[in-house]
């Protein structure tokens, strides 16, 4: 039971540390960002290529967060950039061919046979009479202090502020004269950051392959969807909420977790309808 | 185009059709034409949803995946009739399309595309792991179907035959729904719902309708691939290859029938020769998606009237106006 809560917990850090960035590009640009599942995987990769190299777990977990940063611009830059104002329909399409673009050097690169990855720590502690592997537990303690960095980000900070109020009314803060637009570069790249730190993360409890973010995307959609469009406290609530569900149904049948998580989104989407 | 060509077109299309092919057979081969029918039949499906409705949805695979093991349960486990299993398939299509439809039609734009791509998962997952006592896994399951009288379908020819009455048949369909009035009401959804809304038309119970419509017309084109390669597998399902029939319909012109059959051939054609040539075909394929988003968001009519002589375009500003 207690290692159900746990891999619950883990799964939704993880899965918040993916969505936020998505959440907030959805709910800024309104731009649904499948990219953004290429940068997750890339994370993994980049991981996986440096770590026999450094040796250094932290070293090369900071070095696939950052590596991903001049990819995520040349994204914004050159595709995301020129998709403001287009119908929803076509940014979908071209940010799905920049994933598909991108899985193919992936895979031209590392081919596309999936890579096992070994655990870091490779230390377990006992709980309550449960073994429990230290990793997983370092994974929610770095999810909850990315919460709490963001939650001051967004309230201290002039930039968190614009943001905030570029979620609600963008049109009226370009028209108090601020430069909405570099802001929302800002919080698009951080979010493609934090989406490598996810991959970076996951990678050790499964396996690294060109497809792992398709899936990833879908459950963090569902996060987005169920904690509400640019709500950033509804996404934390959602995304633990949603590695519970998927942690205790997988432990009743493995198959039914993701399906439990697809019926809880058609449920909330049936509860308040969204049109974007 | 003056109305009295239009008219002459119109009655010569049916045949034109026909014609352009058994063209192909010669150019091609009599599988690789049977395939590009049979995905033009499922773009035609796709483009009613998203050409003239507007409604992005990037889970079409599910459908097609319905008629596909539809037709296929049928064939193992019932009877291997080919007319019954295409009828088990459409019927396997139109009852998902109702079931998962109340849901998904409530959604709009970005929400209505995940969310089919979500159901898309689920199904793809119920096929390979779920349920995969009954439908053979990830191997999938090799399949054998009676022929009726002179027609065996396990010849390449007859597959061809009976690809090109379908072809026909789902043209029609589409040609006489689209220009019907409810026709005019699947564009009213796409050009200003609320207005359709006010003016007193039922556009929930249209949007349903659509939604069910192109889900038993893509499974109708899945049972045509359960019996034209006599195998199914999950790659039938897998939510991955929900790309090609959207591209097929941006590069033929979203909200054109003929460009359905011109964007599904297109598709067939690059993804069967391509690979031949350049290895990263998928690359390319990314990049001719990305400047077709870019650059030529109207599809191959869209590249046509560019070069064509100038029409006075008068929705031009107001299309501008509305994005």
């Amino acid at each position: 039971m207690i290692s159900v809560i746990a891999y619950g917990l883990t799964l939704g850090g993880i899965l918040y540390i993916i969505s936020i960035g998505f959440s907030f590009t959805f709910g800024t640009m309104k731009i649904v960002n499948y990219a953004h599942a290429l940068i997750f995987t890339i994370g993994g990769y980049i991981l996986y290529a440096t770590l026999p190299r450094i040796g250094f777990y932290p070293a090369a977990v900071l070095a696939a967060t950052l590596g991903v940063i001049p990819i995520a611009f040349i994204i914004e830059r050159f595709v995301i950039r020129n998709l403001y104002g287009e119908s929803v329909d076509l940014t979908i399409i071209a940010t799905y061919a920049v994933f598909l673009i991108g899985l193919d050097v992936l895979k031209w690169i590392w081919g596309s046979n999936p890579l096992q990855m070994s655990d870091p720590i490779n230390k377990t502690f006992t709980f309550l009479g449960t073994e429990l592997p230290v990793y997983r537990m370092a994974v929610i303690v770095i999810a909850l202090a990315l919460a709490i960095l963001i939650e001051i980000f967004l309230q201290r900070s002039m930039a968190g502020k614009i943001v905030i109020a570029g979620l609600e009314d963008k049109e009226t803060v370009r028209g108090l004269g601020i430069s909405v637009q570099r802001y929302f570069t800002m919080v698009f790249i951080i979010g493609s950051a934090l989406a490598a730190l996810g991959g970076v993360l996951y990678a050790p409890i499964t396996v690294v392959e060109p497809y792992m973010g398709f899936q990833i995307l879908m459950l963090s959609f569902a996060v987005v969807i169920v904690g509400g469009l640019g709500n950033w406290r509804g996404t934390f609530v959602a995304a633990f909420f949603l590695g519970m569900v998927m942690s205790v149904t997988g432990r009743w049948w493995g198959p039914a977790s993701e399906v439990a998580v697809f019926a809880i989104l058609a449920v909330s989407l049936l509860i308040h309808p969204i049109d974007i | 185009m003056g109305a009295a060509v239009c008219n002459w077109c119109k009655r010569l299309e049916m045949p034109i059709i026909v014609f352009a092919y058994l063209a192909l057979i010669p150019l091609l081969s009599v599988n690789m034409a049977s395939e590009i029918i049979i995905f033009s039949i499922y773009a035609l499906s796709y483009n009613l949803l998203y050409g003239f409705m507007g409604r992005l949805s990037v889970g079409p695979m599910l459908f097609l995946g319905a008629g596909v093991y539809g037709a296929a349960m049928c064939c193992v486990y019932l009877t291997a009739n080919p007319i019954a299993c295409i009828a088990a398939g459409i019927v396997c299509g139109a009852l998902l399309g109702m079931l998962l439809g109340p849901v998904t039609v409530r959604a709009a734009g970005a929400a209505f595309a995940l969310v089919n791509m979500a159901f898309n998962q689920v199904g793809f997952f119920m096929i390979q792991t779920g349920l995969a006592g009954w439908t053979g896994g990830s191997d999938g399951k090799s399949l054998y179907f009676d022929p009726i009288g002179p027609l065996d379908f396990n010849k390449p020819n007859h597959v061809f035959g009976l690809a090109l009455v379908c072809l026909l048949a789902a043209f029609f369909l589409m040609r006489r729904l689209t220009e019907s009035p409810f026709g005019i009401i699947i564009k009213t959804i796409k050009e200003n719902e609320r207005r359709g809304n006010f003016l007193g038309y039922n556009i929930y119970g249209t949007k349903l309708l659509v939604y069910v419509i192109t889900a038993a017309v893509s499974a109708f084109a899945g049972a045509l691939y359960a019996i034209m390669f006599g195998y199914v597998t999950p790659s039938f399902i897998s939510p991955a290859r929900n790309i090609e029939v959207i591209f097929a319909t941006l590069i033929g012109g979203r909200g054109n029938i003929y460009g359905s059959l011109l964007g599904g051939a297109i598709f067939i054609l690059i993804s069967s020769y391509l690979p031949n040539i350049i290895q990263r075909w998928e690359l390319f394929f990314g990049l001719i998606l990305l400047a077709s988003v870019f650059w030529f968001s109207k599809g191959i009519p869209g590249i046509m009237d560019l070069f064509g002589p100038k029409k006075q375009d008068v929705n031009a500003s107001a299309k501008g106006g509305l994005r």
